[in-house]
């Protein structure tokens, strides 16, 4: 059985039918396109699908499309500005904090949740932050730098 | 906007690739946009090692509402392999391990498939099985390959194949035995290391189609598409022309991506289903099972030295248990029999590399060819060598370090290398004064549970025979310059490397280079492309196409000048002539040509690449050159627990020349946290051969709380004299070293010595245990 939801979508009011299994993932990626939520493990362990749901992070596998119902949720195609990318991003490709790219948008996500809430993280408060997101190719150095520095070039 | 600067070589340069992947456009496995007609594939894998199977119900599987086509072992009789065919791409009768396919369908929809091969049912009948080393050695154990001897391939090999040797390789210098008579100090020792899952964040998937023509397509994300098509063809028996391998984004590989896994069967099954794309995508429970892991070591060592602390012998037995296939081991044993004696100068010495096989799945190494696994023994042993002989960790090693012109290889003499500074500067960077004879550690009576240690290593770059690079330049009015490299970009920065070296060399913006996606269709069928050290390989492919460019646009412009092309230059991104000073910019060329009426010419020009070496047979026939890298760690250990904090982690690499050096130092940080990775939480788990680490809750790896306190990443530069730039290739070297530092700091931290990798905090509470009851008994 599909039921009705409707929720803002990276700025936009979306109205989908969704069977009550599908989850977040599944509508993100297969019947909106999304391709920056990532897909890794489906259990909540990776962090790749990363998304924001009202304020928070979320991993948009372990939710239910029906959940988002009334909801607001963003993700890395809501990032960039209209005059380009987000500082985030930019950080990133100016610090490194990009390897094999896989993890990178799940990232972005935590980064702008944290960021949301306190403007200028300490180090610590970001490793944090990131604990939920896996990077194989080890990069969390040089993405915690790129955060930091992106949070201070938002002042 | 256009940078009239371009950037140079040795000053930082942003990573091209990053963009895409930090605003989601789709690049990776399962990003693709489907076209309506799309079928979904999934493979049905052996639960059980070693066992006879009978497949029930198959007819009924293939009338299941919405397949398209299904695909057992008794289909299709196809061996698999690159040197060796010890591979079945279906299993026809009996399954060698578990994770083995048997079966693949493809469907309607992913439910389809996947309901299609829940209902066949699979009866095993249990064979007796080897699982370590030491059973698939035991005499009259089960032999894992009865048919080796019939395998193409199998006469290349130093095999055994009753006794379970897939290929031996040994090197012999001096008389190992005679030297060990006048050693005053012998320590044999023995270290293991665990099989790992190379576990890429994105799991392997792809696309393939059959065009109209008879050409297969296929849309991969992997590390080596030249490989995989020779691989795919000849298991299929298809012509290599006809196979077409895209790669787009690699999101992870480490190794896993190199040899095919998955692929042979999406193109198996892309031929049954009448030219429909078919799409297959492991999900993170099959990525586990299904493909490669990595193979797990024995390494024995037995070591003499006199009293002035110089080796004078070393004997070591590397075994690498390779599961149920050698085929992409082969390489790894070649490295870690040239690395064997670790970077150090012994005169004799005797290397014997073994690849064991038994009824786990495939292998393949994890970054590093195994030499970092390789280094897990040597540089523990050393340390345990050193104090046996009253030396400091630092003494030992520079008295016995492998320098400049030691004639090592019947056809390789040393280089200058950084090794020395190296082991030096990661020393000063976590403040341990190592010249110092006696170590203030060791002149406390307790361990406090803070200790330091220190290791080095060194990786040879060797290439496969046929490998080389071939890269493709092509510019016109409308791409002005587009560049097709054989080489993958898997997140090391291959592609910024390539933009930024022919910017330079033609002296032109960067954004006038586009670096196109690797496609095999650009290449003759028989080209085999390198797949690693491609900073190297591909490095010095550009070289010469961006030389032969410039002179063909040189002298496309002399010509119509009428001036000698030596009088001219490309500055800036025009041409230039010194002699008048009359100038053009390269667009204005490739848009309206040089004069009136003249039209916009096209350049286009290839360029191979193919590593010196002999072909004698000898072990170091395609050595290169060695990276030298050293770690030293600041641990300190919970005596109560076990646990394992690692205070500060130093890491350095003899890179030559960096070019981009915030992308060396970005490799060197993540090398870094992997190695803590991998040395201290990760082990893939089998219990009676079936795996059980199936996710990342039961095989974790690093987050950001296992990161060390502190990083100090550095970078050394001994140029290398023959290398693009004086550079050599860093990022699959940049572990070795980093498990014994952590090991030797355990032991200084809590005065026990782990021997099996990974150094859990069970393994560390239970070796203190073992010590205090010594102690009290």
């Amino acid at each position: 059985m599909k039921h009705e939801i409707q929720f803002i979508l990276n700025g936009e009011t979306r109205t989908m039918a969704v069977e009550s299994q599908r989850t977040l993932l599944e509508m993100l990626r297969e019947d909106l396109g999304l391709t920056s939520v990532k897909h890794g493990c489906s259990t909540g362990e990776c962090g790749a699908c990363s998304v924001i749901m009202n304020g928070e992070v979320v991993n948009a596998c372990m939710v239910l499309a029906v959940e988002v119902d009334a909801s607001e949720v963003m993700t890395v195609e809501g990032l960039a500005q209209d005059d380009g990318l987000h500082a985030l991003q930019k950080s990133f490709i100016d610090h490194h904090g990009v390897q094999c790219g896989y993890c990178a948008s799940g990232m972005l996500m935590s980064a702008k949740a944290l960021l949301n809430r306190t403007s200028r993280p300490h180090e610590e408060e970001i490793r944090e932050a990131l604990v939920g997101n896996l990077c194989r190719c080890g990069a969390y150095a040089d993405i915690i730098k790129s955060i930091q520095v992106a949070s201070r070039a938002r002042r | 906007m256009i940078s009239r600067k371009p950037h140079v070589i040795g000053k930082p340069f942003p990573l091209i690739e990053a963009q895409r992947k930090l605003t989601g456009v789709s690049c990776y496995a399962g990003d693709e946009e489907l076209p309506p007609d799309t079928l979904h594939a999934r493979i049905l894998f052996s639960e059980r090692p070693n066992a006879r199977f009978h497949l029930r119900n198959v007819r009924k599987a293939r009338r299941h509402p919405g397949v398209v086509a299904l695909l057992t072992g008794q289909d299709m009789t196809t061996r698999l392999g690159y040197s060796i065919e010890d591979r079945e791409l279906l299993a026809t009768s009996q399954a060698l391990y578990a994770g083995q396919p048997l079966a693949i369908v493809a469907a309607e929809t992913p439910a389809a498939a996947a309901a299609a091969l829940a209902l066949i049912q699979v009866d095993y009948e249990e064979l007796p099985k080897v699982l370590s080393i030491e059973e698939a050695l035991t005499p009259g154990a089960p032999q894992v390959h009865p048919g080796f001897a019939g395998y193409a391939g199998a006469d290349k090999l130093n095999a055994e194949p009753e006794r379970n040797v897939a290929h031996a390789q040994a090197f012999i210098r001096g008389n190992a035995d005679e030297a060990f008579a006048h050693a005053d100090a012998i320590l044999e020792r023995t270290y293991t290391a665990a099989h790992l899952q190379h576990a890429p964040l994105e799991t392997h998937g792809g696309i393939a189609q059959l065009q109209e023509d008879g050409e297969l397509f296929m849309w991969l994300h992997i590390q080596a598409p030249f490989l995989q098509r020779k691989i795919i063809s000849k298991a299929l028996r298809l012509d290599p022309a006809r196979l077409r391998i895209i790669t787009g984004c690699v999101g992870g590989s480490f190794g896993g991506k190199v040899f095919v896994s998955i692929e042979g069967l999406l193109a198996a099954i892309a031929l049954h289903v009448g030219g429909r794309p078919v799409k297959l995508l492991l999900n993170r429970e099959e990525e586990f099972k299904g493909v490669f892991i990595s193979p797990a070591m024995r390494a024995r060592i037995k070591m003499g030295a006199t009293r002035d602390g110089r080796i004078v012998a070393m004997q070591a037995a590397y075994d690498w248990n390779v599961g149920s296939s050698v085929d992409a081991d082969l390489f790894n044993m070649q490295a870690t029999t040239l690395a064997g004696t670790g970077p150090y100068a012994i005169p004799n010495v005797e290397i014997n590399t073994r690849a064991i096989y038994t009824h786990l799945p495939p292998t393949a190494p994890l970054r590093g060819l195994s030499v970092a696994q390789e280094h897990w023994a040597i540089e523990q042993h050393i340390d345990e060598m050193a104090e046996l002989l009253g030396l400091s960790p630092f003494e030992i090693r520079q008295r016995n370090l492998v320098k400049g012109g030691d004639h090592l290889f019947p056809h390789f003499t040393m280089h200058a290398s950084g090794l020395a500074t190296c082991a030096r500067q990661v020393a000063d960077a976590i403040d341990w004064r190592l010249s110092a004879p006696v170590l203030e550690e060791e002149a406390a009576p307790e361990p406090t549970g803070r200790g330091r240690g220190l290791a080095i290593g060194w990786s040879p770059i060797i290439f496969a025979d046929e490998c080389g690079s071939r890269v493709i330049i092509h510019c016109d009015a409308e791409h002005i310059c587009d560049v097709i490299v054989d080489g993958v970009d898997t997140g090391q920065g291959l592609f910024a490397f390539v933009t930024q070296l022919i910017s330079f060399e033609l002296n032109m913006p960067v954004e006038w280079v586009r670096v196109m996606p690797t496609d095999t269709g650009n290449y003759d069928p028989s080209w085999l492309a390198t797949y690693h050290n491609l900073l190297w390989s591909v490095g010095h492919a550009l070289l010469k196409a961006t030389a032969e460019l410039k002179h063909q646009i040189l002298s496309y412009v002399s010509e119509s000048w009428q001036e000698p092309p030596t009088n001219l230059d490309i500055v800036e991104g025009e041409v230039i002539s010194y002699a008048t000073k009359r100038r053009l910019s390269l667009l204005t060329l490739l848009m309206e040509g040089v004069g009136e009426g003249d039209a916009p010419p096209v350049f286009e020009v290839t360029a191979t690449y193919r590593p010196p070496h002999t072909e004698d047979g000898s072990i170091d026939g395609w050595l290169q050159f060695f990276t030298a890298t050293a770690y030293a760690v600041d641990v300190q250990v919970d005596e109560r627990t076990g646990n394992l904090t690692i205070l500060q982690m130093a890491a350095a690499a003899d890179v030559g020349h960096a070019l981009n050096p915030e992308s060396v130092r970005a490799q060197i940080k993540g090398g870094m946290i992997q190695s803590v990775s991998i040395s201290l939480l990760e082990e893939m788990i089998f219990e009676d051969g079936v795996p059980v680490s199936l996710n990342f809750s039961d095989y974790p790896i690093a987050t950001t709380a296992d990161m060390p306190q502190k990083l100090h990443p550095i970078v050394v530069e001994v140029p290398q004299q023959s290398g693009p730039y004086g550079a050599r290739d860093l990022s699959h070297h940049v572990q070795v070293g980093a498990a014994a530092a952590i090991g030797n700091a355990v032991y200084r931290a809590a005065g026990v010595r782990i021997y099996d990798l990974p150094i859990t905090a069970q393994r560390i509470y239970d070796a203190i245990q073992a010590r205090r009851q010594a102690r009290q008994g």
